[in-house]
C-alpha cells in the first residue's frame, strides 16, 4: 500500500537515492520483544524532500536511523544508490555517512568548541576533502550566515545553530540529506526558517531531503508526507498541507 | 537525604572507579610503610631480645671522658683479666665470659683485602648474647664463624675456606663453620665481623682485654642482682640482659625510624597527588550533576543538605578505598619485610605485625583527605540555583570564561616572589641554609603554576596546537577540547606536574653533583689510578696495623706509624698506648718505588698528610696540613683558587683552603706547630673549598721537616705515562701491589664509575617512590579523560555520525590526553631543572649545572605513554557506544 500510491506527477518521479525493502528491527528489552519496525519498504525520490511522520514510539526515528547507517536492521535491505548498505562493516558504513550522506539533528548539532565555519567545514575536514570555494559561499549565503561564521555555537541563536546545521550538511551535496527533528527545539518563526532553507536547497540544489518530524506544520514544507504507525508505513501524502497532515495524523492515532 | 546519597552512589560506582584506585594507592602505600616498619622493628626487637635475655647482666666498658685530638671520643678501654677474675669470684654470679674484640683481614674470593676497613675479629666463652645462626660456632684454631652480611658481600658460605691475615701479614687459612648474625648491630653491621675460637684470637688480631662481659647470675639471685655486683666491680653502669636488649631494640628503632618517616614522605606525596585528583573528580561530578542537585532543591532541599550530601558520598568513597588500600598495604607491607628485609639488614623472622595505628592512620589520612579534597566542590554544590533544573543547556557544559585578571596577578605575584627568593639563595655563599629558601621558592612556583594553570593551559595548547591541527581532524579536534575547561585540564595536570617536578629535580641535582664532582677530579688530580692501603678503625700503635710493618719502620715497635700525638694537647691520649688515635695506615714504599720504576708509568705522586692543633685546648678539631711529594703544584695538581695561584706555592709558603683560612689571605702568616720546629708559612694562594683539596698545603720539604715522623704516602696518585696502553697501565699498577693485599687500588675510571652508580642507584630508587604519585596522576587524567568522554556522548555521537571513524574517535582522546600528560610533564621538568639548579647552586660551591638530557628524554616518553595509556580505556568507552542510543539520550 506504500509506493503503489506514487501519482506521476509529482517530482518523486526521479529515480530512487534510497531504497528500503523488508526493513525489522527487534529491540531485546528483558523479557519481551519490541518490533520497532515491522517490515517496511519505502524508497526517496532524487530532489525530493520527503517528511517521515508518526507518532511516538512509531518507529520513525528507527527507520531514519537505519536508513541512514547509524543503526542496522535486524533484517531487510536499504540500498543507497548502487550500494548496498545493509551488512557493510563499521567501517565501510563510516566512510559513506562521512561522504554521501548529510545530517542534520534536533539538538546538539554543533561541536562547541568550533565556530560556526569550522563546523560547516568539519565533515569536509574528516573526509579530508577539498572543499568548493564557490558552492561554500553558495550555501553560506542560502542560510544567510555571512556574517556569523567565526562565531562559537554558544553566541548563535537556536535557529541559527540549526542553519549551521543545515548549511553542513548540504556543503558536499551528499546523496541524501537526513534530518531528524530538525525544528524540534526552535520557536514557530525560526522553524519556519530552518525548514525554507531546506524546501529551497532541495529545490534549487536538487537534494535529496529525509526528515523525521512529528509536527504537521513541519511536515507541510515537504514534497510527500510518509506516515509510519507501529513500526509499519500506513499511509502517505504528496504535496501535503498542515491541515491534511493533521487530519491523517489524528485518525493514525485514533 | 542519606538515602538518596546512597542511592547515587550505587548508580554511578563506575565513576568513582578510578578516584577509588587513587585513594587506594595513596593508602596503600601510607599503611604499607607502617606495617613494614613495625614488621622489622618487631623481628629485630624479638631476636636482639632473645639473644640479649638469654644472658642475666653484660658490661660493656665506658670510654674514658675527653676527645683525641682530631676531635673524636676516645675509645673505651677494654675490661682486663682481673676484672673477668673479680666478677667471677661474685657470690651473686654463676658464670662469666669475656668477648675479646680486635680487628683483622679478610681476603675476598679474589684475594684482596674484603671492605674499606678490616673486618672486626671476636672472639668468646661459653657464656655469650651471640650464638650461630647457621651451622656452629669454631671450636678449633682452623675454624673461623663470619657474619651473616659479611659472608653475603664476600660470598662466602658454610664450608667454604677463607684467608685471613694475621698480624704479620702471614695468610692463615680457615673453615666457616658457621654463621652469626649480628643484626643491625653498629659495632658489626659497617665492617662485618669475623668470629674465631678464643685460642686463635689472640694470634689472629693482637687484642687484649674484654670489650663486653656476659654474665649469668648464681641459683637463686636475680639479673638485677648480678647486674648491680658486676657493675660495683667494673665502675660502670651494667645492664641486665633485658635492659641490654632493649637499649639495642631501641637503637634499631631509631634506625628503621628513619627509614619509616623517608618511606612515609614518598607516601605524604603520594596522598597529596591523589587529593588533586580527588578534588578533581568530584569537581566535574558536581558540575555534571548540576541538574540533579538543582532537583533536590526544587523539592526542597537546602543548601546545608545538598552540601552534607556531597560530603557524605565523599565520606563513604573515601573510607571504602581506604579500606581496600589498607588491605593492600598490609600485604605490600608483609611483601616488603619478607623479602625487603634482607636490603635493610634483618631478616623479618617475625610475622607481621598489623598495629592498629597502622590500620587506623591509613583509614584517616585516606577518608579525611577524600573529604577535604570534596570540601571546595560541595561548597559549589550549594550554590547551584533551584532554576538550574528548569533550564535546558544546550551545549552541556559549555565553554568556560576567561580567566580573572586577579588570577593572573596573583599567579604573576608568585612567580616574582620566587624568582625573588632564588635569587636570593644565589647570592649567599654555599650554604644549607639556601636549600630551605630554594624549596620555599619552588612551593610558591608551584602555587603560581597552580593559580595560572588554565592560563597555562590554554597559552601552551595554542602553541603547540598550531602543528597539531595541521597533522587531521583527531588532533584538532583533540587540541580544541583540551581547552575546553582549563581549569579542569590544569587540575589533571598539575597532579602530574608535582611528580615530574619532583624526579626532574632530584634528576638534576644527581647529575650536577655527579659532573661537578667529576670534573673536580679531573681538573685536581688529573690521575688514573689512587693506591692507599686499608683503612683501620683499631689502634695503630701496636704492632697489628698491616700498613706500617711495611713502612721503615722506627727503632720503636710501639710508636711507628703516623704518629702525630707529639704536641702538647694529646697526653691523655698518649698515656695509653693502645687507644691513640684513628689509623691512618701508609702505602708501603716498595710499592711506590715499583709503581716509579715501571716505564708505563709517567708520574707518582704520594701524598703526605697529618693534622695540626692549630689553636690547643679549643677542642676544635685541627687542621689537615698535605703535601704531595714529586707534583707539580698548578701543573699536575690543579684547583680553583679565590686569592694567588696554586704554582706560587714554595718553601716557607702555604695554600690554604677558604674554609680553613679563616680570615687568612695571600701574605698573611700562617702559623702551624710542628714536632719538627714550628712553621710560619706566608700564604701563597687561597683555594676554593671543594673535595679534592682540604685545609694547608705546604711544599714536601717543609713537611719532611716539620713532620719527620711521618715517613710514608697515605695516598698514591699515579698517572699512566703518554699512550700508554691502559690494559697494560692496569697490569703494571695491579702487579706492584700483588703481595700487599690490603693496600686498595682505585682506578679514577672506575672510581667514576662506582660514584655515578650510586647516584643511579639513589636516582631509581626516589623515581621508583616517586613514580607511584606519577601512577596516581595518571589515574587522575585517565578519571578526567572518562569523566569528559561520558559528558560528551552526544557530541561523540555527532562525530560519528557525521563520519568520524573510530579509530579517529579513539586517537582524537589520545591525543587529548596525551598534550595533558605533556603539559603536565613539561611544566614539571620546567621547574624540576630550574628548582634542581637552585637548589644545588645553593649548597655546591663551584656547582657544574648539568641537565641530564637522556633521563628527561626519558620522562617525555612516560608522559606520551601515560597519555596513551590514560586515554585507553575513555576512548574505548567512547568508540564503543552506540551512536543512535546516545543520540536518543537526554
Amino acid at each position: 500500500m506504500t509506493e503503489s500510491a506514487v501519482k506521476p506527477t509529482s517530482p518523486v518521479q526521479a529515480p530512487p537515492v534510497v531504497v528500503a525493502r523488508g526493513l525489522t528491527k527487534i529491540y531485546d528489552t528483558g523479557g519481551s520483544q519490541v518490533h520497532a519496525l515491522a517490515g517496511v519498504d519505502v524508497e526517496f525520490h532524487r530532489g525530493a524532500f520527503t517528511a517521515i511522520m508518526g507518532p511516538s514510539g512509531s518507529g520513525k526515528s528507527t527507520l531514519m536511523h537505519c536508513l541512514a547507517g547509524l543503526d542496522v536492521p535486524t533484517s531487510g535491505t536499504v540500498h543507497l544508490g548502487r550500494t548496498q548498505i545493509t551488512g557493510l562493516r563499521d567501517g565501510d558504513l563510516t566512510l559513506l555517512r562521512r561522504d554521501r550522506i548529510g545530517f542534520i539533528f534536533q539538538s546538539f548539532n554543533l561541536l562547541p568548541m568550533l565556530t560556526a565555519e569550522q563546523n560547516i567545514l568539519l565533515p569536509s575536514q574528516i573526509a579530508k576533502r577539498k572543499v568548493d570555494q564557490a558552492r561554500f559561499d553558495h550555501v553560506v549565503d542560502v542560510v544567510g550566515l555571512r556574517d556569523r561564521l567565526g562565531h562559537l555555537p554558544a553566541k548563535l541563536s537556536g535557529g541559527q545553530q540549526q542553519r549551521v546545521a543545515v548549511a553542513r550538511a548540504l556543503l558536499n551535496a551528499p546523496e541524501v540529506v537526513y534530518a531528524d527533528e530538525p525544528t524540534g527545539n526552535l520557536d514557530s518563526r525560526s522553524g519556519a526558517e530552518v525548514l525554507t532553507f531546506l524546501r529551497d536547497s532541495a529545490k534549487d540544489l536538487n537534494q535529496t531531503v529525509v526528515m523525521v518530524t512529528h509536527d504537521p506544520v513541519a511536515a507541510s514544507y515537504a514534497d510527500r508526507v510518509v506516515f509510519l504507525r507501529d513500526g509499519r508505513l500506513v499511509d502517505e501524502v504528496l504535496d501535503p498541507t498542515a491541515e491534511t497532515v493533521s487530519e491523517r495524523l489524528l485518525k493514525l492515532e485514533a | 537525604m542519606l538515602r538518596t546519597t546512597l542511592a547515587g552512589l550505587r548508580l554511578h560506582k563506575s565513576r568513582y572507579v578510578t578516584t577509588v584506585l587513587a585513594i587506594l594507592l595513596g593508602v596503600m602505600f601510607v599503611s604499607g610503610t607502617l606495617v613494614f616498619a613495625d614488621t622489622l622493628e618487631a623481628s629485630y626487637e624479638e631476636s636482639v631480645m632473645g639473644s640479649a635475655t638469654s644472658v642475666d647482666a653484660i658490661a660493656v666498658p665506658e670510654a674514658p671522658e675527653g676527645q683525641d685530638e682530631d676531635g673524636f671520643p676516645l675509645d673505651p678501654v677494654p675490661f682486663d683479666e682481673a676484672v673477668l677474675d673479680d666478677i667471677r669470684a661474685l657470690p651473686e654470679v654463676s658464670e662469666a665470659d669475656g668477648l675479646i674484640r680486635g680487628q683483622a683481614v679478610l681476603l675476598d674470593p679474589e684475594g684482596r683485602a674484603f671492605g674499606f676497613v678490616p673486618p672486626a675479629a671476636i672472639a668468646f666463652g661459653e657464656v655469650s648474647r651471640l650464638s650461630a645462626s647457621e651451622g656452629a660456632l669454631p671450636a678449633a684454631d682452623d675454624e673461623i664463624a663470619l657474619a651473616t652480611s659479611t659472608a653475603d658481600q664476600a660470598g662466602f658460605g658454610v664450608g667454604d675456606t677463607v684467608t685471613v691475615l694475621d698480624p704479620d701479614q702471614e695468610k692463615r687459612e680457615f673453615t666457616v663453620t658457621g654463621l652469626v648474625n649480628f643484626g643491625v648491630d653498629r659495632t658489626y653491621s659497617f665492617a662485618g665481623a669475623l668470629v674465631f675460637a678464643p685460642e686463635t684470637i689472640q694470634e689472629m688480631t693482637g687484642a687484649e682485654g674484654y670489650s663486653e662481659i656476659d654474665v649469668l647470675a648464681a641459683e637463686g639471685r636475680t639479673p638485677e642482682d648480678a647486674a648491680a655486683a658486676v657493675a660495683s666491680v667494673t665502675g660502670t653502669d651494667v645492664p641486665t640482659g633485658a635492659e641490654f636488649g632493649e637499649e639495642m631494640a631501641e637503637a634499631s628503632g631509631a634506625d628503621t625510624q628513619i627509614l619509616r618517616i623517608s618511606l612515609l614522605l614518598f607516601g605524604v606525596i603520594a596522598m597529596f597527588v591523589a587529593g588533586i585528583v580527588i578534588y578533581n573528580t568530584f569537581a566535574i561530578l558536581i558540575a555534571q550533576r548540576q541538574r540533579e542537585l538543582a532537583l533536590l532543591r526544587c523539592v526542597g532541599a537546602k543548601r546545608g543538605q545538598v552540601f552534607r550530601s556531597v560530603l557524605t558520598e565523599s565520606f563513604v568513597v573515601g573510607l571504602f578505598a581506604s579500606a581496600l588500600g589498607v588491605l593492600a598495604g598490609v600485604g605490600i607491607g608483609a611483601l616488603g619485610a619478607r623479602f625487603g628485609g634482607r636490603l635493610v639488614g634483618t631478616d623479618a623472622t617475625a610475622s607481621v605485625v598489623i598495629s592498629p595505628t597502622a590500620v587506623i592512620i591509613g583509614l584517616l589520612i585516606g577518608t579525611l583527605m577524600t573529604v577535604f579534597s570534596a570540601l571546595v566542590p560541595a561548597a559549589r554544590a550549594t550554590r547551584v540555583s533551584p532554576l538550574a533544573a528548569l533550564r535546558t543547556s544546550a551545549t552541556a557544559a559549555g565553554l568556560e570564561k576567561g580567566t580573572g585578571w586577579v588570577r593572573v596577578v596573583f599567579g604573576l605575584l608568585a612567580f616574582g616572589v620566587s624568582a625573588a627568593l632564588v635569587g636570593m639563595s644565589q647570592m649567599t655563599r654555599p650554604d644549607p641554609a639556601g636549600l630551605f629558601i630554594v624549596t620555599g621558592a619552588a612551593l610558591v612556583a608551584f602555587v603560581g603554576v597552580v593559580v595560572l594553570g588554565p592560563l597555562l593551559v590554554r597559552g601552551i595548547v595554542r602553541i603547540i596546537g598550531v602543528p597539531l591541527r595541521r597533522v587531521g581532524v583527531p588532533s584538532m579536534l583533540a587540541v580544541d577540547n583540551s581547552t575546553r575547561s582549563p581549569r579542569r585540564a590544569a587540575t589533571a595536570m598539575i597532579a602530574l606536574t608535582v611528580g615530574a617536578t619532583l624526579i626532574t629535580g632530584y634528576s638534576v641535582v644527581s647529575a650536577s653533583v655527579e659532573t661537578t664532582m667529576t670534573k673536580q677530579l679531573d681538573e685536581s688530580f688529573p690521575v688514573d689510578y689512587q693506591v692507599s692501603a686499608q683503612y683501620s678503625l683499631e689502634d695503630t700503635g701496636s704492632a697489628e696495623d698491616p700498613g706500617t710493618d711495611q713502612a721503615e719502620a722506627p727503632e720503636d715497635g710501639g710508636a711507628e706509624g703516623p704518629v702525630t700525638e707529639d704536641d702538647a694537647g694529646t697526653e691523655a691520649a698518649a698515656e695509653d698506648g693502645a687507644t691513640d688515635e684513628v689509623g691512618e695506615p701508609l702505602v708501603p714504599d716498595e710499592v711506590k718505588e715499583t709503581l716509579a720504576a715501571s716505564p708505563l708509568l709517567g708520574k707518582v705522586m704520594g701524598e703526605r698528610s697529618t693534622y695540626v692543633d692549630l689553636s690547643p685546648d679549643s677542642g676544635v678539631p685541627g687542621m689537615p696540613v698535605t703535601a704531595y711529594y714529586g707534583a707539580e703544584m698548578g701543573v699536575d695538581l690543579q684547583g680553583e683558587t679565590v686569592e694567588g695561584e696554586l704554582t706560587d706555592l714554595g718553601p716557607g709558603k702555604a695554600l690554604i683552603t677558604e674554609d680553613h683560612a679563616d680570615g687568612l689571605g695571600v701574605g698573611d702568616t700562617l702559623a702551624v706547630p710542628a714536632p719538627g720546629g714550628d712553621l710560619d708559612l706566608e700564604v701563597a694562594a687561597v683555594l676554593e673549598t671543594n673535595a679534592s683539596f682540604w685545609g694547608a698545603i705546604i711544599t714536601p720539604e717543609d713537611f719532611t721537616s716539620a713532620f719527620p715522623d711521618i715517613q710514608g704516602d697515605r695516598f698514591l696518585h699515579i698517572r699512566a705515562a703518554e699512550g700508554a696502553d691502559p690494559a697494560e697501565v692496569r697490569e703494571a699498577v695491579y702487579t706492584a701491589v700483588d703481595e700487599y693485599p690490603t693496600v686498595q687500588v682505585m682506578s679514577v675510571a672506575e672510581m667514576k664509575n662506582q660514584f655515578s652508580e650510586m647516584m643511579d642507584i639513589a636516582f631509581y630508587t626516589i623515581a621508583a617512590m616517586l613514580g607511584l604519585a606519577i601512577i596516581i596522576a595518571v589515574f587522575g587524567i585517565s578519571n578526567t579523560m572518562a569523566l569528559s568522554v561520558l559528558e560528551r556522548t552526544r557530541e561523540s555521537a555527532l562525530l560519528r555520525a557525521l563520519g568520524l571513524a573510530k579509530g579517529q574517535l579513539r586517537r582524537m582522546l589520545s591525543v587529548e590526553a596525551v598534550l595533558l600528560c605533556l603539559i603536565g610533564a613539561g611544566i614539571g621538568i620546567v621547574l624540576g631543572v630550574v628548582f634542581g639548579w637552585a637548589a644545588s647552586s645553593a649548597v655546591l660551591p663551584g656547582l657544574v649545572f648539568s641537565v641530564p638530557g637522556a633521563q628527561i628524554a626519558v620522562f617525555i616518553a612516560i608522559a606520551v605513554l601515560a597519555g596513551l595509556l590514560a586515554a585507553v580505556l575513555p576512548a574505548r568507552r567512547a568508540a564503543g557506544t552506540s551512536i543512535t542510543g546516545a543520540l536518543a539520550s537526554e
